[in-house]
This record gives structure tokens, C-alpha cells and sequence, in this order.
């Protein structure tokens, strides 16, 4: 039966008119993915009015490929410009703009792409043959889990800084969960820090602080420094050293994807955590730690397959469930209820092509991301030759019209404006500003679920020590404390000190 | 320092040129946005999206749906409320919302201060884990009257659909329970999934097919008449068990387009045409079946009439439970 629908879907999705959707819908998506400000939540919630009146399969084709473009898309200005186009690939931008500098800037889109693809398409196999599974692990997930997870992704702040300063990695993350703060509180819809203004109670959003950190620093480095404005040249693909890298990383990229799965499953955690957390696990079991941040290929990989495979992850829960795993699933669930089918527990018995239908799609929109990125990448290196200073207004007018489109609000453009100040600040102190971002992300999740559990159980502390969930992290956090504060290395040159007596 | 910052401002002068437009004349002569207060996908979303998609084919435009979530729906309705009234942005939400605004403090605007049209409305069921050992509305109010406080609620938060039809229950049950509050439905219905809270009292469309499929158990709904998913599958009222309640119900959300008042008459009289041309469209209908909505198509006049008797309960549900921070009767909001 299973195979029936499988092969179906191939046919249905290799009609001629089907695969020109699909690699239209896909090259939309990475073109949105590498705007600053156009995220792949926005991307699916254009198209999905776009495509109301398609016919049915061919709008989940462009829906899907819309997801994954977006998605990777992002990767392309992280590394050339250093500028996310999408917080999905924040974590890329560490690794993959020192490696652009060096002049490999080919040679990272490369292995963003291919490990994108590779992410998305080993989702794409967890999907098919462990949904039920995954499904319960989802259920597992309860406030102190959300709680501790997102203390995890904090204190990974501590070890995304490149000269290995924990200190200054905090400062950021905690400047970050002060932001995070502002807003309407989510557990007693209290307003924080609002002063009465609308848009300060409906919180800071992610993107325009994005964009302001990463972006404003290097549009005004770009006229002051005069000696970093010569031209990087231009960069060849070598898709040899490519491919024999990604097959020296494919542990990595196992790892990666099955962390980007597990994230994107979790509901409300999706693909703006999952790189960042693969990039962490891949530096940790690197024997190289130092070279994380100075432009190592294996962060870039790491990263990027752990952000694309949330896509996979996200769609789990939504075909199972009905709860959408990451914000642009969520957008991608209400089409797929505008296009007549009913995700959730009763999909199996009432479209059970469905799940394989999507399977299928998924996996070709991941191989025309393959092709369609690597044939525009030829085109956006060139950038790094232009000139700087013909180059920045560019995307400064890009970044200005990416924050107003958000809720086409100019609070939201001042809101961009003022992060920026504050991200050419904390880059003239070198202060890291990736973990400024992280704090913003999780720090609703930690406050909400903290409460949340404390007041399920009734103040008291104890559950987070009875569930195995929870003991796991609260052991990671532990070894992470240890490590940043450098007691490990302590411990260790110790030990050798007594061996050498 | 001078002149990085003489760079920064030179550069928002130029980033403002982008956004200067021009004013239009014929109405609608340009896309009109609706701003939906919620993230996209939930009940509200997916109500606006369907009815406008016609709506705008019958005005020939295109109606934009911008998600602006924030503030439990209050911010995205009061930058509406704050935008020039030309027609070309309007709002949809649901009237829970709307109505409690003003006694939430949010601003002194009252449903009063709108042209309403009213399209569906969708019932509070009230859902169990599926090893509760809850099996009637009954056991649940019973549990709730034994352990005052202690039997746990999860909602999408203060003032949300939920938190109504939990109310409601606290009154039929003389007894506090335990609020814990979500960021929105899908994370209080999950919550209930895995069994962190005792019961869920959001919307009916928010877990229809979970119940049809067992995967949680309904114990009533807070509509006034017994509801049938499937074949089978019945979700009987409150009243059956708890006549009482009779003056409370029906609970539940209904969601409406709004404009705030001043737009022309005629302008208004257009956009009443595309509305009652949208909620006779059989795509619309077949989706307010599919998600348990009733299509209950009301206009501008009719929405006023139905208000003041909702306000006034959902406002009141408020005040008695000490969750409002103004006096409805500040807003001349009277008691029904």
C-alpha cells in the first residue's frame, strides 16, 4: 500500500507543470530566505494566498518548496555578508562569513547547500518510517522539559564566542533575555516594560533585532574601516573538496539532523534553535574547538543540516497532531486545512496518501534547493567583488523594507534601527552578537514554562529531578556551567599534575 | 564616532522615502489589509482567511491577511483602531476580545465603537486526557467541589475562549480551579495530550478530530443543544446534567470583520454586499462544517443587538472571577 502511494507521488510531482511549480516555488523561497527580514514564516503565509485557488497537489508542491528554499536560502547572505537572511541561519554566519573572508566563500555555499539538502532529505526518511514514535517523544515534552531545554540553548551562549570568552557570550545572552522580557507576559498577560505603548506590549520581534544586530555593524564598517575594504576575490566552488568534506562530516551530519529532527518535532521549538544547537554538539565533539568561529567547514554543515532538518521534524507533529512543531509549519498547517485535508489523528484513515504525498515532495523540493542554490550561488559571489560601498545601501534598503513587511508596521523599522545602534555597540566592545539573538529567542520559552511548572507544582522545585527528561538536561547544563567556567580544564591539568609526580 | 552617526541618519532618511504613497479615490481602488490579531492557523486566522478570499473577489481586490500576535489580540486591534479609518484596513477577531477589551484596560473603546459583521461561532467542549479518570461532566465538577483550587485548567490564557468556558464551569461548580495558562490553544491542547493538565475547555474546532478519535475524551459542551461530530460520536450539553447553567450559555467565540466607526456609508454598504455574498459561498460553508463552526451571518445592525447581550456576559464573567481591572459599568456595560 505504502509503496502505491509513494510511486503516485512521484508521478504526481514529475508532471511537467508540477516540476515547474516546484522549482519556480523553490527558487521564491531561496530568494526570500536571502533577504534580510523575509523569514520562511512569511515566505509560506504569501504563497499560501497565492496559491488558494491551485489545484490541490500542486499547491502543497510550492507550499513545500517554498518551506525548504526559505529555509536554506538564508545560508547564502550569512556567509557573504555576513548578514542572516533568516534566524534559522544565524549560527551559519559564525563559521561561514571568517571562511568568505579567506576567500572560500564558494567552497561554504557549497557545503551549506549540500548539507541543507542532506538535512532535509534524512528528515524527510524520519518522517516516513518513525512518525508515531516521534510523535509520543513530542507528548514527553512538558513545562520543565520546555524549561530546561531552553536553558540548554542559553547557556550554549557561553561557548558560540570566538575567542573562546564565556564571559562575554553571557553578557550577550543575558542582554538578549532582558529584550526577551519586554512585552505581554504570556502565563498572566501582565504587560512588562511597556510603558503603555502598544507595540512595546506585543514584544520585540525576532527579525528586526536580527537584522539590527547583524546587519547595521557591517553596513557602517563597510564606509569606516578603510583597510577592510578591499575586495575579496572571487572564489571557486572546488565541489571536489566539497563533496570529500561532507563525506569526512557525515557523522556530523547524521548527528546534526537527528538533533534538528528532534527540535523541530518539540512544538514551539523550531528551526531558529536547531542550528544552533547542532553547531554546538558538532564543536563539542571536535577535537578542534578553537577553530569553531574562525571559519571550521564542519560548523557551517553542522548548522545548516540541523536547521533544514527541523522541517522534517516540525512536519511531524503537524500531520500527527494537528500542532505545528515551528512557526512556518504552523503557517504550513492552516494551508493545508485551507486546501481540504485535516492533519491530526484521523488523517491516516481519512487521506492516507497524504503523509506520503508531502513525504515525496519534501524530498524533491530538497533536490531542486540543491540545484537552483548552487546555480544562483555562481551569481551571489559575485557580490563579494562589488564594492562595498555601491553594495550596503543595497541591503540596507532591503533591511529597512524587510522589517516594515513584518507586520507592516514602522514601529518594527525603529525597532530595527535601534538594535542596530546597539549591535555597533557591542561589536566595538567585541562582544559576540549570535548569542544576544539565542537570548532573545528562547528567553519567553524559559520565563513562560519556569512559571508555568512552578505553578502546576505548586512552588515546588522537585519534579525537574523526577523526570528523565529533565535529570538529562539538568546534567548537560551542569557539564556546560563547568566547562565554561573553565573548572574542566582545571580538573584536568590537575589529574595530569598528580599522574606526572 | 561624528561620522558613523551622520552615516546612520543619512541612511533613515533614505530608508523613509521608501514607504511615501499615494491616497487612492475609488473605493476599493487598491489590496486592503486585514490585520488578524493571532498567529497564523488558529480559529480566527483560518475564519478570515476563507470569508475574505471571497470577500475580496466580490469587491475585486485582493484582501491581504497580516498576522500581528501579540498582547492576547489586543495589540493588533488597537493599532487597527489607531490606523486612519479610508476602509483599506480592517480587522477580524473573535468577539470574546472585542468585548473585554475595555475591562482589561486595553483602551476605552467599546464593541460600540465598531461596524461589526458577525460570521461563526464556535462552542467551548470541555476535554479530559484519554486515562482521566474523569469520564462525565460530573466527575469533573464533583472533583472540582472536593478539591477547591486544586484540579488544573489548561487555556490559550487570560481572556482567551478558554478561559470563558473554564469560568463558567467554576460557576456551575461553586469552586476555584487551578489556571494555567499556554501561548495559544494547539499548546494548551498538546499540554492535555500529555496529560499535564486535568482538562482543557478551549474551542470545539480546536481538537474535533482528536476527540472523534479518542485520543481525549469530551465530557460536555457549552453550547445550549448536543452536538454530533460523527456518527456515533455525540457531545452532549452541560444543561443535560447542569440546567442551572442556562443563563451563562451559549459560550464560545465568535469570530467577526470589523472596521472601526467613521467610514462612509457607502463605502460600508459595499463591503455588507461582499460580506453576505462571502458567507453564502458554498467553500465557506463547507469549511465552517468541517471545523464545527455555525455560519451565523449577522450585519452591522443585527451584530450590535447580539453584542450587547455578549458583552455583557463575557464582561461580567470577567468582573465575577476578579480577572477585569475595570468596572464594566464604567463603559456602560450593564448586567443581563
Amino acid at each position: 500500500m505504502a509503496f502505491e502511494y509513494l510511486f503516485d507521488a512521484i508521478l504526481t510531482v514529475s508532471q511537467p507543470l508540477n516540476i515547474m511549480i516546484l522549482f519556480l516555488s523553490t527558487a521564491a523561497g531561496l530568494l526570500m530566505g536571502m533577504l534580510p527580514g523575509l523569514s520562511a514564516t512569511m515566505a509560506i503565509a504569501l504563497l499560501t494566498g497565492l496559491t488558494y485557488n491551485f489545484p490541490t497537489q500542486s499547491a502543497l508542491i510550492s507550499l513545500l518548496g517554498v518551506y525548504v528554499g526559505a529555509i536554506s536560502g538564508g545560508c547564502q547572505s550569512a556567509i557573504l555578508l555576513n548578514i542572516p537572511g533568516t534566524p534559522a541561519s544565524a549560527a551559519t554566519a559564525l563559521d561561514g562569513f571568517p571562511m568568505a573572508r579567506r576567500g572560500e566563500g564558494g567552497l561554504a555555499i557549497f557545503l551549506a547547500t549540500t548539507s541543507s539538502f542532506l538535512g532535509t532529505f534524512l528528515s524527510v526518511i524520519f518522517v516516513l518510517t518513525l512518525t508515531p514514535v516521534l510523535t509520543q517523544f513530542a507528548l514527553k515534552f512538558a513545562s520543565w522539559e520546555f524549561f530546561l531545554l531552553s536553558i540548554f540553548g542559553i547557556m550554549i551562549c557561553g561557548s558560540i564566542t570566538a575567542r573562546g570568552n564565556a564571559l562575554k557570550g553571557w553578557i550577550s545572552g543575558i542582554l538578549g533575555l532582558m529584550v526577551a522580557q519586554i512585552g505581554m507576559d504570556i502565563v498572566d498577560t501582565f504587560p512588562r516594560y511597556s510603558y503603555g505603548n502598544v507595540n512595546l506590549m506585543s514584544s520585540i520581534q525576532l527579525i528586526p533585532v536580527m537584522i539590527g544586530l547583524f546587519g547595521f555593524p557591517e553596513i557602517v564598517k563597510s564606509f569606516v574601516k578603510k583597510e577592510e575594504n578591499r575586495t575579496v576575490g572571487l572564489t571557486r566552488f572546488e565541489p571536489k573538496k566539497g563533496f570529500r568534506l561532507i563525506g569526512k562530516n557525515i557523522v556530523a551530519i547524521i548527528r546534526s539532523a537527528a538533533i534538528g529532527v528532534g527540535v523541530g518535532i518539540i512544538p514551539g521549538v523550531g528551526e531558529d534553535t536547531g542550528g544552533w544547537l547542532s553547531y554546538w554538539a558538532s564543536k563539542q565533539n571536535s577535537k578542534d574547538k578553537e577553530s569553531f568561529g574562525k571559519g571550521n567547514p564542519l560548523g557551517i554543515i553542522s548548522a545548516e543540516s540541523g536547521n533544514n532538518s527541523c522541517i522534517g521534524g516540525a512536519i511531524i507533529p503537524v500531520l500527527s497532531l494537528a500542532v505545528p512543531g515551528s512557526a512556518p509549519a504552523a503557517v504550513l498547517l492552516a494551508a493545508f486545512l485551507m486546501h481540504g485535508y485535516r492533519p491530526g489523528p484521523l488523517l491516516m484513515t481519512e487521506s492516507p496518501s497524504f503523509v506520503y504525498n508531502v513525504c515525496i515532495y519534501l524530498a524533491f523540493a530538497s533536490f531542486a534547493m540543491w540545484a537552483i542554490a548552487l546555480l544562483i550561488s555562481h551569481g551571489t559571489v559575485r557580490l563579494l567583488a562589488l564594492k562595498k560601498k555601491i553594495l550596503m545601501p543595497i541591503i540596507y534598503t532591503l533591511c529597512v523594507i524587510g522589517a516594515y513587511l513584518i507586520h507592516y508596521n514602522m514601529f518594527d523599522v525603529k525597532v530595527m534601527f535601534v538594535f542596530g545602534m546597539v549591535g555597533i555597540l557591542i561589536t566595538k566592545l567585541d562582544i559576540p552578537a549570535a548569542p544576544f539573538l539565542l537570548g532573545v529567542i528562547l528567553g519567553p520559552m524559559a520565563d513562560s514554562n519556569l512559571r508555568r511548572g512552578l505553578r502546576l507544582s505548586n512552588g515546588s522545585m522537585l519534579p525537574m529531578l523526577q523526570r528523565p527528561i529533565c535529570i538529562f538536561f539538568l546534567l548537560v547544563i551542569l557539564f556546560m556551567i563547568f566547562q565554561q567556567t573553565g573548572l574542566i580544564d582545571l580538573i584536568k591539568r590537575k589529574g595530569k599534575k598528580d599522574g606526572d609526580k | 564616532m561624528k561620522k558613523i552617526l551622520t552615516l546612520c541618519l543619512a541612511m533613515l532618511v533614505l530608508g523613509s522615502f521608501c514607504f511615501a504613497t499615494a491616497e487612492a479615490e475609488e473605493y476599493p481602488s487598491k489590496n486592503i489589509n486585514l490585520t488578524v490579531p493571532y498567529g497564523a492557523g488558529g480559529t480566527t486566522d483560518l475564519t478570515a482567511r476563507s470569508i475574505t478570499n471571497t470577500m475580496g473577489k466580490e469587491l475585486g481586490v485582493t484582501i491581504n491577511v497580516v498576522n500581528t500576535p501579540g498582547a492576547g489580540g489586543s495589540a493588533g486591534t488597537l493599532n487597527v483602531l489607531n490606523s486612519p479609518v479610508d476602509g483599506y484596513t480592517m480587522l477580524a477577531n473573535g468577539m470574546l476580545c472585542i468585548s473585554t477589551m475595555p475591562v482589561n484596560g486595553f483602551t476605552d473603546k467599546t464593541y460600540k465603537d465598531w461596524d461589526v459583521w458577525i460570521a461563526t461561532y464556535a462552542p467551548n467542549v470541555v476535554v479530559v486526557p484519554k486515562d482521566s479518570p474523569f469520564n462525565t461532566i460530573k466527575d469533573l465538577i464533583n472533583a472540582i467541589r472536593k478539591n477547591p483550587g486544586q484540579i488544573t485548567a489548561g487555556t490559550a490564557g487570560i481572556g482567551s475562549g478558554g478561559h470563558f468556558g473554564a469560568e463558567v464551569i467554576k460557576a456551575v461548580a461553586g469552586a476555584d480551579y487551578k489556571h494555567i495558562t499556554y501561548a495559544g490553544g494547539g499548546p494548551a491542547f498538546t499540554a492535555t495530550l500529555a496529560g499535564e493538565v486535568q482538562f482543557c475547555p478551549q474551542l470545539l474546532a480546536e481538537y474535533k478530530d482528536a476527540i472523534i478519535s479518542g485520543d481525549v475524551k469530551a465530557l460536555c459542551t457549552l453550547s445550549t443543544e448536543d452536538i454530533e461530530l460523527a456518527p456515533g460520536v455525540v457531545v452532549p450539553s452541560i444543561l443535560n446534567s447542569y440546567p442551572e447553567a442556562a443563563p451563562l450559555l451559549p459560550m464560545g467565540e465568535v469570530t467577526a470583520i470589523l472596521i472601526p466607526k467613521g467610514l462612509e456609508e457607502e463605502k460600508l454598504q459595499k463591503l455588507d454586499k461582499a460580506f453576505e455574498v462571502a458567507t453564502k459561498d458554498p467553500a465557506f460553508i463547507e469549511f465552517c462544517d468541517q471545523k464545527s463552526f455555525t455560519v451565523m451571518p449577522m450585519g452591522r445592525e443585527e451584530s450590535q443587538k447580539f453584542l450587547d447581550d455578549f458583552a455583557s456576559r463575557a464582561c461580567y464573567i470577567l468582573w465575577d472571577a476578579g480577572a477585569a481591572k475595570v468596572d464594566p459599568a464604567q463603559f456602560g456595560i450593564t448586567r443581563r
